[in-house]
């Protein structure tokens, strides 16, 4: 019976791997077709960004894959791919935030024509041992103060944290909005409130203040800076925010961008700050009340500062060292004709509020466009004091145990709040140095 | 020669082994290597950006254990998560099979509309429901302010925060307590209750008496499989919380999840997914001994 049923069962179990061979690419196919494979987040500025590649690709016969991913997998699933040695992508999207995690895994992208215009400094954050740069940029993600253009002149934009609170507060005593300010505060949001008034603030993380040298850091034992007088000063800003001066809503702690968005974008909230990847959200009028409402503006200053930061990084695009050489090549030249499509580009930002990533265009289209002109003063016009990440391995250990530290900080009495910092200095050195 | 042991066995045996084998193979590929090699991990430096995979002994459960937000706020969070849930779902599920248990007029419709959320997936529930609990958007709090009460922030402080994950838990298992006992109270022999009946014992001594001491065994299975599961929960609590605010709804699974895949330290992850494990099965053999005496008491 048990021979009978293993030749009746042979047959088509030898059809099916077969078929499963071929289907996995085994037999190679009789015409080869020339392809790269780009592993990405879906997002519209990737996917403009995408269109540009997809020009070139039909010119020059090529096959461009689209794998998207989600964000909250995006780094551990390509990391993982980029240690294994495999060649599952041949085009990455790269970010600041896992910059240097990735510098041994990734090709240096020196050589790429084009280049040559784009801006120097977000490029730091992606400099590998050999003082080569590993990415190409996209665009621009820079943190942008917006406000409610139809509320206020340009020039009753507040300009310091105390002007913030009033001109919130005559907004809602006016009854033209519920909320003066409505940010993020939760893990991997602490950018949109804490981080960008801390910097505002002549403020840091971590000392020595500024410092992005993992060699300085380390020698200077990764030491928090959270008990400074101007860290204290922001903790307490928000605290008063959201308690007393109640320009913020109460739930804010938990809030992520989702909900920061919904209550800007609904008209409940006169300003926010957020990526400029956001204003072609907040123009869309099938989803946003403020469409064609919304202006831009420097950060406001806090009380130690004299002239307002800025917030300037980029998203890339990134080749792994693991890619045959020749595709490796094809790549290259993929990305140098997206640094060089101006048109594109352009067509980017209008679509999507993605900052070119050639910054010769931006005169040009400031002049051109009055939203850009808006997002060059707002943002590019003026200096960061810092960038917007460390980049160090156990960075994301420190920022979730400084977000961990700030949102008790803001839960708790405000009397708390220097105890709660000072509580906290040993568990964000910990997790600096990985003990 | 002739064949021994193994060898030996009869085309039956080796027809059942052939039955067999398709599952036995998933169990190893999918179960038993993944375990084995989570394991491995576990005592070695592995990073997920650099994994240099050295024996670091037993180092990443030093640390683990030694971690007082592990000890102090993770470990007791998931227990209370688990006796919480488990308790509120049962008394629910076994109210709504108790009701479902008698005849009345639309009672198939009642049974189809209180399955419904055994249909949805957790993470569909928790964006859902984070949502309604919306400081600002939320049904709840609209609800709330025709009474006249105050819009409460409801994820900004832990009990709140615990409060709506609880709720969101208990909606979505409570169906399936109710199912399993109805399904045991359909299977109780009917003598039992006529007695009962002649003698004119009331409806809760009839309960308290006769309804729930043969219900036991069937309880027993549903509250170790429920904690098992309860206790391993992670895309409620992620989604709705994230295991805020500042840490105070973190259970184990988040716990590891965080080491695993946001720190990239797959060894300090793996140890923490060991130890739970470790944790939660001798926590189910001592809670299957303890209700399974009960259920020995009852007979």
């Amino acid at each position: 019976m048990l021979k009978h049923y293993t030749r009746s069962c042979c047959g088509p179990l030898i059809a099916i791997a077969v078929g499963l061979m071929a289907s996995a690419g085994m037999f190679p196919a009789s015409a080869q077709e020339k392809e790269l494979k780009i592993g990405y987040m879906k997002n519209p500025i990737q996917d403009a960004s995408l269109d540009m590649a997809e020009k070139w690709a039909k010119a020059n016969n090529v096959k461009l894959t689209r794998i998207p991913m989600a964000y909250s997998v995006f780094m551990e699933k390509v990391t993982s791919t980029l240690t294994s040695g495999t060649d599952q992508f041949d085009v990455i999207w790269h970010n600041d935030d896992w910059g240097q995690l990735w510098k041994k895994w990734l090709e240096p992208t020196d050589d790429v024509k084009g280049m040559e215009n784009a801006a120097k400094w977000p490029l730091e954050a992606f400099i590998n041992d050999d003082n080569k740069v590993t990415t190409v940029p996209m665009a621009h993600t820079v943190g942008t103060f917006f406000y409610r253009a139809d509320l206020l002149q340009p020039n009753e934009v507040p300009k310091t944290f105390a002007e913030l609170v009033s001109v919130s507060q005559r907004l809602q005593k006016e009854g033209k909005v519920k909320w003066g300010y409505v940010g993020g505060m939760s893990m991997n949001n602490t950018w949109f409130t804490f981080w960008w008034t801390m910097w505002a603030n002549n403020c840091d993380i971590l000392k020595p203040m500024f410092e992005r040298d993992n060699a300085k850091l380390t020698a200077a034992k990764f030491e928090p800076a959270v008990t400074e007088p101007c860290h204290r000063e922001i903790v307490e800003y928000w605290w008063d925010a959201i308690h007393t001066h109640k320009i913020s809503p109460p739930g804010m702690t938990a809030y992520g961008r989702n909900e920061a968005n919904a209550i800007f974008m609904a008209g409940d909230a006169a300003f926010t700050l957020v990526d400029s990847t956001h204003f072609g959200e907040f123009s869309d009028p099938k989803r946003s009340k403020i469409a064609g409402k919304v202006g831009m503006a420097p950060f406001p200053v806090g009380p130690r500062a004299q002239k307002p930061t800025s917030w300037n990084e980029i998203w890339g695009w990134a080749i792994p060292k693991g890619v045959p050489a020749e595709r490796k090549k094809l790549a290259k030249d993929m990305l140098s004709t997206m640094m060089s499509d101006e048109a594109g580009q352009i067509e980017m930002w209008k679509k999507t509020g993605g900052p070119p990533p050639n910054v010769k265009l931006w005169p040009k289209l400031a002049a051109d466009d009055k939203d850009f002109a808006a997002l060059k003063h707002a943002v590019f016009d003026q200096t960061p004091i810092t960038h917007s990440a460390y980049y160090f391995a156990e960075w994301p250990a420190v920022h979730k145990a400084y977000s961990d530290m700030a949102v008790a900080a803001i839960s708790g009495k405000r009397e708390d709040i220097p105890k709660v910092l000072a509580d906290n200095v040993d568990k964000i050195r910990r997790a600096a140095t990985g003990n | 020669m002739a064949p021994r042991g193994f060898l030996r066995l009869s085309e039956k045996s080796w027809f059942m082994l052939a039955l067999i084998a398709p599952a036995l193979l998933t169990l190893v590929l999918f179960q038993v290597i993944p375990i084995v090699v989570g394991a491995n991990t576990s005592f070695r430096d592995w990073s997920l950006h650099d994994p240099k995979r050295t024996w670091v002994g037993l180092g990443n459960y030093a640390y683990v254990l030694g971690d007082s937000e592990f000890l102090r706020i993770v470990l007791p969070n998931t227990f209370g998560f688990m006796f919480a849930t488990v308790l509120c779902s049962l008394v629910l599920g076994l109210l709504i099979a108790l009701m479902l248990n008698k005849e009345f007029a639309g009672r198939r419709l009642i049974q189809s509309i209180i399955l419904l959320p055994l249909m949805v997936a957790p993470v569909i529930a928790a964006i859902m429901i984070r949502w309604m609990f919306n400081d600002q958007f939320g049904i709840v709090n609209a609800i709330l302010d025709v009474f006249g009460v105050a819009p409460i922030a409801w994820l900004t402080q832990r009990w709140t925060a615990f409060l709506v994950i609880l709720l969101t838990d208990v909606w979505l298992w409570t169906p399936w307590f109710a199912l399993i006992l109805l399904a045991g109270l359909q299977s109780l022999p009917p003598e039992p209750f006529e007695a009962a009946q002649i003698d004119a014992a009331s409806p809760w001594r009839t309960f308290r008496y006769i309804t729930l001491p043969m219900l036991r065994p069937v309880i027993v299975v549903c509250v170790v499989i429920r904690s098992i599961d309860a206790f391993r929960t992670f895309d409620i609590v992620w989604t709705i919380s994230g295991g805020g605010p500042a840490r105070a709804t973190e259970v184990f699974s988040i716990y590891a999840y965080v080491e695993s895949f946001q720190f990239l330290n797959l060894g300090r992850g793996s140890a923490a997914a060991v130890i739970g494990a470790i944790i939660i099965v001798i926590f189910a053999m001592v809670l299957y001994r303890i209700l399974n005496r009960f259920v020995e008491v009852s007979r």
